[in-house]
């Protein structure tokens, strides 16, 4: 196999492909499983409050049958999310007395204030590194996108105080000016910028005439959208970047990495294919490696990028001629 | 009135059984270490026969007192007594101490906290120092009956401090006596006489009790040579029965209760520290207290 | 507790009630106004740690008040009781002047109905649906205050009637704990003729009736005297027993206990695991009310320590929280706050202790969540650190959702914090008795009709059960449980001979 080792989260990683944060991560064998295929790195699956929330509607729904005391359930929001956290960091532990590949712990971050003990307590339980996953979907009309931003810095910041291991951070696509918004967040000392957040979705059942949740996995072609971005800006920010979304094969593995990522994030193929899927692409990845002669990353990593390449297409909005000349 | 009824219930089985079922905690037995310190054997036989080594009581002298803990530093299920040994240090204390053979403890209530974790390692240190010898001497008792090499250091300030040497040495094959002005065995802290036992021969595991200051001492050294430590708390207690939360302790980043889930921790996950300024919570109450008990008696 | 509607209905049309209504023309009595308790004075209140808010009716205020209610057909405040209790009989006995018959009519459900008439949340239960409030929009009938008058009136007449005891059978019963689940179920174990002994960790009988409500609002001397009564039956009190640690659960049966009731409470604390909070200075309320009303704390008499804060904080807005900011204030703080998360109207206490500690004057602050500690060089509190909070849809308690408001951080000046945001169960006894049926946060689990848990033997009830319960609710699962036990034992015992 050839060296496919990389530098991503701060840290030396002996792979590219990482898993990223999903319900399987949260899962001890799946966890060591996805380890010995050969990941990079694995990020936890994040502490949402929006579960910690659920799980408190459920508890006072229970308890409302008998009549409990509503002083017991005023709090019982803490009650849940210290279990949580608790339960978080044991596994932490006993993953990381499992096995040595890097183990990423992830904080969902809607409000700032309550997570920078936490980032502490998953410091102090044995994590590598920490990604603050960026859960912001602009959709309240009252807050500016100054505040939206002023969001990002100051949470990050915050953490970046309490903790001495590497953070990095995974961010949404919505920003007015996206290259402005990376570069300023490469300039904070965080350690990795993973491009871009995956939301919950909404779809319309029109038979039915109803709102429902969208297909929940990615696929195959919404690698595009990242693939720009990482082409357009890795070059020119001071910060190791990656990518998530869409990557279900070595081949786009390699579209990024070309691109210029130091690594990819996967969680759709996992659900799809298991942890196996994670070999394939280490393997895949390889052998284009010895097909092309190149012995490391290094070799081929961002060679084209916007940066590197100066190709048009990296700056071209427009369809213009194709669609001018087909037929109709 | 409800003191009465507690102490004029008897059994009604028909056992033949020597003791009464609920106790009154009479003193039968006080002994004088030093001018500071005493030993009290003290009638319970409840408690006696449910204790284990690392076990603690919580007691109050009188109405008027505070409900203070005390490690069970011995007991004796066949004749159902428990001995308690004191030093005189505030109100409540000094309270104790002043009891006589005969006298009763108004209310005790045990046995509290978590039993020591008896097993085989090997070779285990015992770290006593001062009054803290008191509760280690049960626990030093079951792991040489546990069949382990025990080696004990008692360390206090003077001679007078030093107590149960006696006791300690049957349970031992090795005890080591530290005095800060040498005025009993060799001059020094507990940490030189533990140092030098370390570096001497294989150590698997180290128990210390005592005062906070000489446990984080004796901690940051065993964390040093990487030796599992235990050490059991002597955090300020009310209810003792986990129901206030202020012998809370951070051990490993979490809180604790003392009462509940120690009195033993894993010494190197303990912030000595913040237990350090635990204890002196309510120092300016007590030093008032104690200023005015002694003008009134 | 169900409603026998047929009874209701029988003793309703009782001679003596059919009368009394005709005394009194309907839309006399409604035009009546709801009498009002007489208090004391809040600035002289204030001095006092154990001088009661609430003096209680007189008996011109009773016969007015008892008046009032118009005797409903279908009387819909019984169904807002947790135990049913046939409040119009009783409250009809108080308007026929024979305040005897109405604290018996209240003991036949209640054991102790004058712990009740001043904690039970009446704005929530019986006056509630009272047809006053639901029909007439006007303020319902002050059955929480007539339910007081009568108690008190039976206890300070000297005429209290100790009930009749069956004929000790000689079957051995424990209860755990001496707090309200506990009493009631030894009062009826021990009418019906069993052996009961009731066992409590504390060196005080009454659990949080005695340690948690303070005297202002409960006086210890009228919990004594309940259980003075219950001592006269020949109920057994062992105090300084943790069953489980002090004998075990084999060794009792060993010693011949049968069956037993656990009624230890949701005592341990909780506490919000934010930075700073093991500073010195910051308590739970446990501690906090445990050491002035259990310890006697605030008197230099006793020995055990307090800190009297001057600028004190308490986090929460149940009852707890109030009793520990209206306790701070007598203990001389110039600023006693009360910190909670969300809207006035949303807080938890009785509308009763909010409107008397505003009148105390106790400082407000919602709408606003601690979120850091920040302490002297000695490790004692200084100032915390508040966060400003909106409130967003309501949760599945009806309540809305309290959602942060970025960067609205600013911070006060305090010198003691009371952390009241609720307590959970106390997890000894689950954690002695591996077979006992848990559920994930430590309730005991129990068939909700005989209060029997997962071991045939061990019933459960009140707090350790429910989570966190009233106490006339802990009262109800006392009494229930008794029921059961009894079928239990009979059936125990004759499927012996």
């Amino acid at each position: 196999m050839a060296n496919i080792s990389t530098r991503f989260f701060g840290l030396d990683l002996k792979s590219p492909v990482i898993a990223a944060s999903s319900s399987m991560t949260g899962n001890k064998e799946q966890i060591i499983k996805m380890a010995e295929a050969g990941a990079g790195a694995i990020v936890l699956k994040s502490i949402f409050e929006e579960e910690i929330y659920h799980e408190l509607q459920e508890e006072l729904n229970l308890r409302s049958d008998m009549h409990a005391d509503p002083e017991y359930l005023d709090y019982f929001d803490y009650v849940i999310k210290e279990e949580n956290i608790r339960k978080y960091l044991i596994l932490i532990a006993e993953v990381k007395a499992k096995t040595k590949v890097p183990i990423v712990a992830s904080i969902n971050c809607v409000s700032s204030g309550e997570w920078t003990l936490f980032a502490r307590k998953l410091e102090e339980a044995g994590a590598d590194a920490l990604e603050l996953n960026m859960f912001i979907c602009p959709t309240d009309f009252n807050k500016t996108s100054a505040a939206n931003e002023q969001f990002y810095f100051e949470t990050i910041n915050k953490v970046l105080q309490v903790v001495n291991i590497p953070v990095s951070i995974k961010i949404s696509h919505y920003f007015s000016n996206l290259a402005e918004m990376v570069q300023k967040l490469a300039l904070t000392g965080i350690s990795g910028i993973t491009v871009f957040n995956r939301f919950y979705m909404p779809d319309i059942d029109v038979d039915n005439q109803k709102v429902i949740h969208a297909e929940i996995l990615s696929s195959a072609n919404d690698y595009i959208l990242p693939l720009k971005w990482i082409g357009s800006l890795s070059g020119s920010v001071e910060c190791d970047m990656a990518a998530t979304t869409g990557i279900h094969t070595a081949d786009t593995a390699l579209k990024f990495l070309l691109a210029g990522a130091s690594a990819i994030q996967i969680a759709s193929v996992l659900y799809k294919e298991g942890p196996s899927a994670i070999s394939r692409m280490n393997e895949g990845i390889s052998n284009w490696m010895d097909q092309n002669k190149y012995v490391s990353l290094a070799g081929f990593k961002g060679s084209l990028s916007h940066s590197a390449s100066s190709s048009q297409a990296w700056e071209r909005v427009q369809f213009m001629k194709y669609f001018g000349e087909k037929a109709f | 009135m409800l003191d009465i009824v507690s102490s004029l219930l008897f059994l009604g089985s028909n056992r033949n059984s020597k003791f009464k079922s609920y106790s009154m905690n009479q003193i039968v037995e006080k002994v004088l270490f030093s001018e500071k310190v005493a030993k009290f054997v003290v009638d319970a036989p409840r408690i006696a026969r449910s204790r284990k080594p690392g076990h603690f009581v919580i007691l109050r002298v009188d109405v008027k007192g505070e409900r203070i803990p005390l490690t069970i530093a011995g007991a004796d299920p066949v004749n159902g007594t428990i001995t308690l040994v004191v030093q005189k240090m505030g109100v409540s204390s000094t309270k104790l101490f002043d009891l006589n053979v005969g006298d009763t403890i108004l209310d005790m209530v045990g046995p509290l906290g978590k039993a020591t974790h008896i097993h085989k390692p090997g070779t285990i240190l015992a770290c006593g120092g001062g009054v803290g010898v008191a509760p280690m001497l049960p626990i030093v008792e079951a792991f040489k009956k546990a069949g382990n090499r025990v080696i004990s250091i008692l360390a206090a300030r003077n001679k007078d401090l030093i107590i149960l040497e006696d006791e300690i040495r049957k349970w031992s094959d090795e005890v080591i006596v530290m005095t800060d002005d040498g005025s009993y065995g060799t001059k020094g802290l507990v940490t030189a006489g533990a140092e030098m036992v370390i570096q001497r021969e294989t150590v698997n595991e180290c128990i210390t009790i005592g005062p906070a200051v000489m446990m984080k001492f004796t901690s940051l050294l065993t964390k040093k040579y990487q030796i599992p430590t235990q050490a059991s708390l002597n955090a300020i207690m009310v209810d003792g029965t986990g129901m206030c939360g202020a012998c809370r302790v951070s051990v490993g980043g979490h809180t604790f209760f003392t009462c509940i889930d120690g009195p033993e921790f894993d010494a190197h996950q303990i912030d000595f520290d913040e237990l350090i300024m635990r204890l002196g919570g309510y120092a300016d109450e007590e030093k008032m207290a104690n200023e005015r008990y002694l003008k009134f008696n | 507790m169900s409603i026998n509607k047929e009874h209701i209905q029988f003793e309703r049309d009782k001679e003596w009630r059919t009368d009394l209504r005709k005394r009194t023309a309907t839309k006399e009595r409604i035009n009546k106004i709801r009498t009002h308790m007489p208090e004391m004075e809040p600035l002289e209140r204030i001095k006092y740690q154990d001088r009661e808010v609430n003096i209680g009716l007189h008996e011109t205020q009773a016969l007015m008040e008892a008046s009032r209610c118009l005797d409903c057909v279908n009387p819909t405040c019984i169904e807002g009781c947790p135990v049913s209790i046939n409040i119009p009989k009783f409250i009809k006995y108080i308007e026929l002047g024979d305040f005897l018959a109405a604290a018996k009519t209240l003991k036949e459900t209640s054991a102790l109905p004058a712990v009740c008439g001043r904690v039970c949340p009446q704005e929530k239960q019986c006056e509630a649906s009272c047809f006053y409030t639901q029909k007439l929009k006007k303020e319902p009938v002050a059955i929480g205050h007539l339910e007081r008058f009568a108690a008190d009136y039976e206890r300070e007449s000297g005429a209290m009637s100790v009930p009749e005891v069956a004929a000790p059978n000689g079957i051995k019963v424990a209860t755990i704990g001496s707090g309200p689940a506990s009493l009631s179920f030894a009062g009826d174990m021990i009418k019906l003729g069993y052996d009961v002994t009731v066992f409590e960790a504390l060196h005080e009988i009454g659990g949080v009736l005695k340690y948690g409500i303070p005297e202002f609002r409960l006086p210890n001397r009228i919990v004594d005297f309940e259980l003075n009564n219950l001592e006269q039956m020949g109920v057994k009190f062992v105090r300084n027993f943790i069953v489980g640690k002090t004998s075990s659960f084999d060794e009792l049966k060993a010693e011949g206990f049968e069956s037993f009731f656990v009624a230890s409470g949701a005592g341990l604390p909780r506490f919000m695991n934010i930075p700073g909070e093991n500073y010195n200075g910051i308590l739970s309320s446990n501690e906090y009310l445990t050491r002035v009303n259990l310890m006697n704390a605030a008197n230099d008499e006793f020995d055990t320590p307090i800190i009297k804060g001057k600028n004190v904080a308490v986090i929460g807005g149940g009852n707890t929280a109030m009793d520990s900011v209206r306790t701070a204030k007598r203990l001389g703080a110039e600023r006693a706050m009360i910190i909670y998360r969300r809207s006035r109207d949303e807080m938890p206490a009785r509308v009763e202790e909010v409107h008397h500690a505003e009148e105390e004057g106790i400082e407000f602050i919602n709408l606003a969540n601690p979120v850091e500690y920040f302490a002297d060089a000695k490790g004692k509190v200084n100032r915390m650190r508040i966060q400003r909070m909106g409130l967003g849809e309501p949760d599945a308690s009806g309540r809305r959702r309290p959602m942060v408001i970025e960067g609205s951080e600013y911070d006060i000046a305090v010198d003691l914090v009371v952390v009241a945001v609720g307590v959970s169960p106390n997890p000894l006894i689950p954690s002695e008795v591996k077979e006992l049926k848990v559920s994930k946060w430590g309730t005991i689990e129990v068939n909700e009709n005989t209060m029997q848990s997962s071991i045939p033997e061990m019933f459960a009830g009140g707090d350790i059960v429910r989570g966190g319960a009233t106490v006339i609710l802990a009262m109800g699962d006392g009494r229930k449980a008794a029921a059961s036990m009894h079928i239990y034992l009979q059936d125990k015992h004759q499927n012996k001979n």
